[in-house]
């Protein structure tokens, strides 16, 4: 892959253990390439960081991978930040925020769901796999349901391996 | 009396009564096999005014912001169906003034692709004649003439057009086209079914081997008419930086994915940016993906009524994606 993701992890809300690196290997599809999977994170301020820093706080064991990009709201996500991720070399994109409903700013996130709705689908048609992104709803209570957000996707994203994107 | 004969009469009235500054049509090119958009600006001008399958532009790229010359210009305008649902998805968000437009409906019964003409038939076409309706007859440089059914070189957004009569227009050029019966019918998406299909390393090296060959001149962005933040596209921003400078594959994708979602919920596929691509990189296969899933997700289609706001610059709390 041409371009490197930087580790933009300085400020990692999520408890890092080292549990994610095993299973990173590449062995589940047999592909030689060792490289840990990288990922991209898009939280929004107000629930999503807020419930990675529960479930860090709560010392709920996560993989590594995942690098968490904080803004205020999942409104403010252009869903091309997906896109640059993935043309930057990431191997997944993971977007979260509040719950319809909850949002800090009232409607941020309805308008939110459309446009990630529209970028899913389309991700697909670019050649992405499925696999390789997912938005959610985590809220700042749900420690134990970011674990389990983070921990499935990233082993989806580790049964693929690390991406040898051609085109985006 | 033919549409060509309405324009030019409308087109006349318009400008001798004052109602506009200028009236903008299509005129003949350097030759009668292409034609290019005009800018009548005096009533004794009118007859350079035409109307044939050849007329692909889409005029509403001269009403998008900055264009208009000076600002506050009234102006005349010919549309066609997928034209002015371009117009309307201006008029949907503010951005052209009702007041200040006057809009010629053109019932249109399908573009002829000139692209498909130079790759089937001849390179130097000097004319391109309609003798009647359905037929079009090529002559080359060389004296040689040809005829081909309309219907056998359409541009492919015709073949599939559900719309050939405009949805908002002042006057009409003529009767109508028979509309499909759009109630009982969904949309046609088989052009791209086959795309649709592939595996997804297949897609990836799909549109690895197309967007190689971009250049990124613009020309699509500049040419869409629902795409209008001129020097300020993001396309062009360095801080932020979306798109690198550096040249490939991904890059231009992605160049061209930020036009396509910038226009999502806007953009009819009026397939101008497919003809004004001049190293012919088959747009359609994102703005109509996009535009068939649009229609999946809300049954909108852009630019079909006054009323409706886009979809992306509107929410309801009943949607129901996400998990």
């Amino acid at each position: 892959m041409a371009e490197e993701t930087r580790d933009q992890g300085a400020e990692n809300a999520t408890a890092t253990t080292e549990a994610g690196t095993a299973g990173a290997t590449g062995e589940a599809t047999g592909s030689p390439d060792t490289r840990r999977v990288k990922i991209i994170g898009i939280v929004c301020n107000w629930c999503s960081y807020a419930g990675a820093d529960t479930a860090g706080v709560g010392r709920f064991k996560q993989p590594a991978n995942l690098r968490l990009v904080r803004v205020p709201c999942t409104g403010r996500i252009d869903p091309l930040f997906a896109l640059k991720a993935f043309e930057k070399g990431a191997d997944g994109v993971l977007i979260s925020g509040c719950h319809p409903g909850d949002c800090h700013y009232s409607e941020g996130n309805y308008y939110a769901r459309r446009k990630f709705e529209l970028m899913e689908r389309m991700i697909h048609h670019l050649g992405i796999p499925q696999e390789r992104f997912k938005w959610t709803w985590v809220s700042a209570s749900e420690g134990a349901r970011w674990q389990q957000v983070v921990t499935d996707f990233v082993a989806g994203v580790e049964s693929l391996g690390p991406r040898q994107g051609r085109a985006l | 009396m033919s549409r060509e004969e309405h324009i030019r009469e409308f087109a006349t009235a318009a400008l001798a009564e004052g109602r506009v500054d200028y009236f903008i049509g299509w005129q003949q090119g350097y030759n009668s096999s292409e034609v290019i958009p005009v800018f009548i600006r005096d009533a004794a001008e009118v007859e350079q005014l035409v109307w044939n399958p050849l007329c692909h532009h889409n005029l509403v790229t001269f009403l998008k912001r900055n264009m208009p010359d000076p600002p506050d210009a009234k102006i005349g305008v010919c549309v066609k169906g997928c034209d002015s649902r371009t117009l309307v998805a201006l008029l949907q968000e503010e951005l052209v003034d009702k007041d200040k437009l006057y809009v010629v409906g053109v019932p249109c019964d399908g573009i002829v692709d000139r692209r498909k003409l130079e790759k089937e038939f001849a390179a130097e076409m000097v004319a391109i004649e309609f003798p009647e309706r359905g037929k079009v007859v090529v002559t080359t440089r060389l004296g040689e003439t040809q005829e081909f059914a309309q219907d056998a070189v359409l541009l492919d957004v015709c073949r599939l057009c559900r719309y050939p009569n405009p949805v908002y227009a002042d006057d009409t050029a003529g009767p109508l086209e028979t509309e499909p019966d759009r109630k009982h019918t969904q949309p046609d998406w088989t052009d791209i079914a086959d795309y649709e299909n592939f595996s997804d390393d297949d897609k990836q090296a799909v549109l690895e081997q197309i967007y190689s060959t971009c250049i990124r001149c613009f020309a699509c962005i500049n040419v869409c008419p629902v795409c209008y933040c001129w020097d300020r596209c993001v396309n062009r921003s360095r801080q932020p930086e979306l798109v690198s400078q550096k040249v490939g594959a991904k890059e231009n994708l992605l160049f061209q994915m930020i036009h396509m979602m910038h226009v999502a919920g806007r953009c009819p596929s009026c397939g101008a940016c497919d003809r004004a691509c001049p190293v012919e990189i088959p747009l359609y296969l994102l703005h109509r993906k996009m535009n068939k899933e649009i229609y999946d997700m809300f049954g909108f289609e852009p630019g079909t009524s006054l009323d409706e706001k886009p979809v992306f610059q509107t929410f309801r709390i009943e949607d129901e994606f996400g998990d």
